[in-house]
């Protein structure tokens, strides 16, 4: 017996942002901005990013487009994201600003697995960067477990032309690396992983332990250069320095792969920047994620994550077999279109 | 059962699993998040490995056909850790599994909560 019921409204179309508009363009709005939703749950963070332009302000959070509308005083921003599901929601943000500050209410529009009530929001201007500090590490080793909340999971990103060529024949549930089990990459696992992983601490490395694809990561601390014809791979090749006790690390030498779920490209030349900290009590590691990806992205995508200590925890082994994917597609017919599709696993 | 199943209110069947597709790839492709559907059926065949788990349901559909639903959940590792192991489900057994719902007509469910035949209820928040 089947039932089926309408749940929810239907999603709004919003779903790439071309960067745009504005009634009004006001220079006090230009530059870098911190923005935090608070909700019902952790609060969400993000840098918002205004430049003015001829047809009126440009806006990004973190990295991807969003509508800005202003008048008098008042601002209105549309940011599209998704859930953990993949779902596709508007988050709509309206309120005031002045020179220094912004703040506001924001409403959810679309169905999601987990839908959001909405909330207040707040923006400061983005402090300037600190000069780097003298090393002054701690102890990041251990096992940590996803935590849930701060990031905005920016939907749509401001794609090349070229990326947007290569990405407008992208189906996921067909080209994406780890549904026939093949790693998806570091950038991705940072990304969007949600199982656990373990730091291991060691005299100039840290090794990273992932669950997922059961990967290995070793992040080199003391300038270590990679050998001569090193491959390029799905974790690359990364390393690290103590940023006072912030832990800093670019990777380089990654294969072409997919950024998140969506499918945007990462090319074989990017290199992704993480800046990690650690809570005063230990109990808390959180990361800025960027990726510096010229080629693919005309606006670097910023990812935020946080994980918590859980020693009762273990990587759990991570075998995966393709036979699924195959399976349904040999039931649907579609083993000849899967292979016709081979561009879509050369991503270089 | 399905009489009783009527009053198992949606909540809480979305505070069961929750977040079955955390964690791979896009569940939003293949899926809606407007449309759930609850089914009852029998488990044909149980599949129990990464990259998610599926089982593939028999359920007897108005004309008194079988159609063979394929339900999708998490991961392996995922659900183990909530005691939920490759044992849990076995073929023959009797299920009613509430989902989301494939695109394009696809007999297909991205599972939220599943009844076993005892009353036993499964999922969880990852």
């Amino acid at each position: 017996m089947l039932r089926i019921k309408i749940t929810g409204c239907c999603i709004g179309v919003v779903l790439a942002f071309s960067p745009c508009l504005a009634v009004h363009a006001q220079n006090s709005l230009q530059g870098e901005w911190m923005v935090e939703l608070s909700g019902d749950g952790p609060s969400i963070i993000g840098m918002l990013s205004l430049q003015e332009s001829e047809n009126g302000w440009l806006g990004h959070i973190e990295g991807g487009p969003v509508m800005v509308e202003t008048e008098s005083g008042a601002i209105e921003i549309l940011v599209d994201s998704r859930d953990l599901a993949g779902f596709v929601f508007n988050r709509r943000l309206t309120g005031h600003y002045d020179d220094a500050s912004m703040s506001g209410s924001f409403t959810i529009e679309g169905a999601t697995e987990d839908p959001e009530p909405g909330g207040a929001w707040t923006a400061i201007r983005k402090a300037p960067t600190v000069p780097r500090q003298p090393p002054a590490p701690v102890d990041m080793g251990g096992m940590w477990t996803p935590a849930p909340g701060i990031d905005f999971r920016k939907y749509s990103m401001d794609l090349t032309e070229s990326a947007k060529e290569w990405h407008a024949g992208y189906v996921m549930h067909y080209d994406q690396p780890n549904v026939r089990c093949v790693s998806a990459g570091i950038v991705a696992m940072v990304a969007w992983g949600a199982y656990p992983f373990e730091i291991v601490t060691s005299k100039d490395r840290l090794t990273y332990l992932y669950e997922v694809d059961s990967e290995v990561r070793r992040v080199f601390l003391n300038e270590k250069r990679p050998p001569d014809y090193y491959p390029p791979s799905p974790m690359g090749f990364s390393n690290g320095y103590w940023d006072g006790s912030n832990l800093v690390v670019d990777t380089q030498l990654l294969e072409g792969n997919v950024r998140d779920f969506r499918g945007e490209p990462v090319s074989e030349g990017a290199r992704m920047h993480e800046r990690y900290s650690l809570s005063e009590d230990g109990s808390t590691l959180s990361a800025v994620i960027k990726l510096i990806d010229p080629a693919n992205y005309n606006v670097e995508p910023i990812r935020r994550r946080q994980w918590v200590r859980n020693p009762a925890t273990e990587i759990y082994p991570y075998e995966c077999d393709p036979d699924s994917f195959y399976r349904q597609m040999y039931e649907q017919g579609k083993m000849d279109m899967y292979f016709e599709r081979a561009d879509r696993r050369e991503m270089n | 059962m399905a009489s009783r199943l009527a009053i198992i209110s949606t909540a809480v069947f979305l505070m069961l699993f929750q977040h079955s597709a955390t964690g791979h790839h896009s569940f939003a492709v293949e899926f809606t998040a407007e449309e759930t559907a609850i089914i009852e059926g029998v488990v044909a065949e149980v599949w129990f490995k990464n990259p998610h788990v599926r089982y593939y349901i028999d359920v007897t559909n108005g004309d008194g056909e079988i159609d063979r639903w394929d339900t999708r959940g998490s991961s392996p590792s995922l659900l183990v850790r909530r005691g939920w192991t490759k044992e849990t489900i076995s073929v023959g057994d009797t299920v009613i599994i509430k989902g989301h719902l494939g695109r394009d007509d696809k007999k297909l469910l991205s599972i939220i909560g599943i009844e076993l035949a005892d009353g036993t209820k499964l999922g969880a928040h990852y």
